[in-house]
């Protein structure tokens, strides 16, 4: 037991009477049910603006407990805005993202952390340094350039944008973890005779599969949450994504109370949101294991 | 030739698409430019000196350096209390780590969009609750600074879990024989804390924090949704200028000299935080 001893009970080993130990534990409950509460009353309310009849949940002081839960201010999006397009968009946009930025990345980490060429630490510096660049130092020139290319409000011209935003980081985290692999079962597969490809397939990914996993899941997210992007570049239903709907369902239906535009934005806040909610509760570890991965080495 | 082959659709994909762009943006800087009219005429310093005289910049200065500060200092300090909890053993904690990476998942748009409401004054929940202890309901957004403050709380409720995802790993890391040592030796918790802790954790707390304010500089979500800059310019950012200036006032030559602004803001704190980075490190060998 005497190696399992936590810090805080570690602590003032002489003074360790029950009493003192009781509050002890119950300061401690306390913190952690004060932090649960306000992680979760926020999203709770909001939750709460978008089924709750509004004339219920605000009266004074607020009426928290759930009351005549209903789905109206869902149908009034659904019927007043296309949110089935730009919930597709989204998806569309976050899934092919993360797809596309994981190949390139992984053909392009393997590069630099395998083949020893010239410039390729240079490469990994200016990944890094470009990815300090603001978005708003590089949204004039894109913005020009894509009305001549006629790329703007279209998921091509988005998806380039968004594979380009994952490319330094997922470079960055692949090149360090190929760069644990020993490097001897691919020397022995290069005797063996296989190809390069074949090599990268076989041999190579199933390695660098757990950070595969794990950059997959975060830059979906990411991709996912992107707003500063559509909000230039997308016009229309065509390339539109759900956070932009925020705001237009603001002004849809017949709203003459203040309380069915927030329960018309809550209903769209929860489209965005319980997605990700069930993807970050689903890969809880990939993603702890992705945040770490970056910072902590 | 192989290892430039592999490279080549990453470098290509960057140039064109970011460093292309930010070279074309400072150029862009020295010019009279708007897609009204199609005017593109050089104008040497102008953009900057009238940028150096904007008091919207010097409002935006003066609120980024204290949004920057007072979030970052909020999810260092919030982030290290629940990374402390969260690594002790407890029922349930398992559960409390699952609700701790919400706020991370959400996108911030969508936090900034509820938070119009969540700081209400009549209806909001952040009223109700003070309303219920102290009987008044203070006006969050109309006010200079409050509606900083607004802007700031919302900004770390959506951002100190990613610190304490970190915080928790760096606490993980530490060797359990020190807080052994130190119980034998009969030291308290704040104690322990100071003296084995913070030290121990400074290198971390550092180099995040430097990658936490960079954010917080470049960040534009929250304020384009809960106040757009207001009132007057009292809580705009820098993100938040270009986009007016670019998008709706349609001034793209001002927009590219205020988005040079902003790198040379991300330059400085990156600065500031590699000599902090750099004294700790010194400190701690």
């Amino acid at each position: 037991m005497a190696t399992v001893t936590t810090a805080h009970e570690a602590s003032q080993p002489t003074t360790r009477r029950p009493p003192r130990k009781l509050l002890y534990r119950v300061l401690f409950y306390l913190s952690v049910l004060a932090f649960m509460a306000i992680i979760l009353v926020p999203i709770y309310y909001i939750f709460l603006t978008a089924f709750m009849p509004g004339s219920r949940l605000f009266s004074t002081p607020l009426n928290y407990f759930p009351e005549g839960l209903n789905l109206d201010r869902f149908r009034i999006v659904f019927t007043s805005l296309p949110l089935g397009r730009y919930l597709l968009n989204t998806l569309f946009l976050a899934t092919v993202s993360t797809i596309i930025a994981l190949v390139v990345s992984f053909l392009g980490a393997y590069g630099i952390a395998r083949i020893r060429f010239p410039g390729a630490n240079l490469v990994l510096v200016g990944l890094l340094l470009s990815s300090a660049l603001p978005g708003v130092a590089t949204v004039i020139p894109l913005f020009q350039m894509y009305q001549t290319l006629h790329l703007m409000n279209t998921l091509q011209g988005l998806l380039l944008l968004y594979v380009s935003a994952l490319l330094p980081v997922t470079v960055w985290v692949l090149v360090s973890f190929i760069r644990q692999v020993p490097s001897e079962i691919e020397d022995a597969a290069k005797v063996d005779g296989a190809g390069f490809l074949q090599l990268l397939w076989r041999i190579v990914l199933p390695l660098v599969s757990p950070a595969i996993a794990t950059l997959g899941v975060i830059n979906f997210i990411v991709s996912w949450n992107e707003f500063f992007t559509p909000l230039i570049f997308a016009r229309g239903p065509n390339s539109k994504v759900i956070s932009m709907a925020l705001t237009e369902a603001q002004v849809v239906g017949s709203s003459t109370q203040f309380y069915q535009n927030w329960g018309n934005m809550s209903a769209v806040a929860i489209l965005a949101t319980v997605p990700v909610f069930l993807v970050t509760l689903i890969f809880q570890r990939q993603i702890v294991e992705g945040i770490t991965s970056g910072a902590v080495k | 030739m192989l290892g430039y082959a592999l490279v080549a659709p990453v470098v290509l994909w960057r140039l064109a698409t970011s460093i292309y762009p930010f070279i074309y943006t400072a150029y862009l800087s020295f010019f009279e430019n708007s897609p009204i009219g199609q005017v593109h005429e050089f104008i040497g310093f102008d953009n900057y000196v009238r940028m150096a005289r904007d008091p919207d910049v010097h409002d935006t200065i003066g609120f980024t350096i204290f949004f920057t500060l007072t979030s970052v200092g909020l999810q260092i300090v919030l982030g290290l209390g629940i990374a402390e909890l969260l690594t002790r053993p407890f029922r349930g904690r398992s559960l409390a780590r699952a609700v701790n990476l919400l706020p991370w998942a959400i996108a911030p748009i969508v936090i900034g969009t509820a938070a119009t409401w969540i700081f209400n004054q009549d209806y909001g929940l952040i009223n109700d609750i003070i309303w219920r202890i102290t009987g008044a309901r203070p006006l969050w957004l109309i006010h200079p600074t409050s509606a900083r403050f607004a802007v700031t709380i919302t900004d770390a409720w959506k951002n100190t879990a990613f610190l304490a995802v970190i915080f928790i790993a760096g606490l993980q890391g530490i060797s359990r024989e020190l807080y052994e040592a130190a119980r034998i030796d009969g030291a308290s918790a704040i104690a322990t804390f100071r003296y084995i802790t913070l030290p121990l954790m400074m290198p971390l707390i550092i180099s995040i924090g430097i990658f936490a304010a960079v954010y917080r500089v470049t960040s534009f979500e929250i304020v384009y949704a809960l106040t757009q800059g207001g009132p007057g310019t009292a809580t705009a950012l820098m993100s938040y200028l270009v986009y007016l200036n670019g998008f709706r006032v349609l001034d793209f030559g001002y927009a590219a000299a205020l988005s040079m602004g902003l790198c040379l803001m991300v330059l400085i704190v990156g600065l500031v935080g590699f000599a902090l980075l750099r004294r700790s490190w010194t400190r701690s060998t």
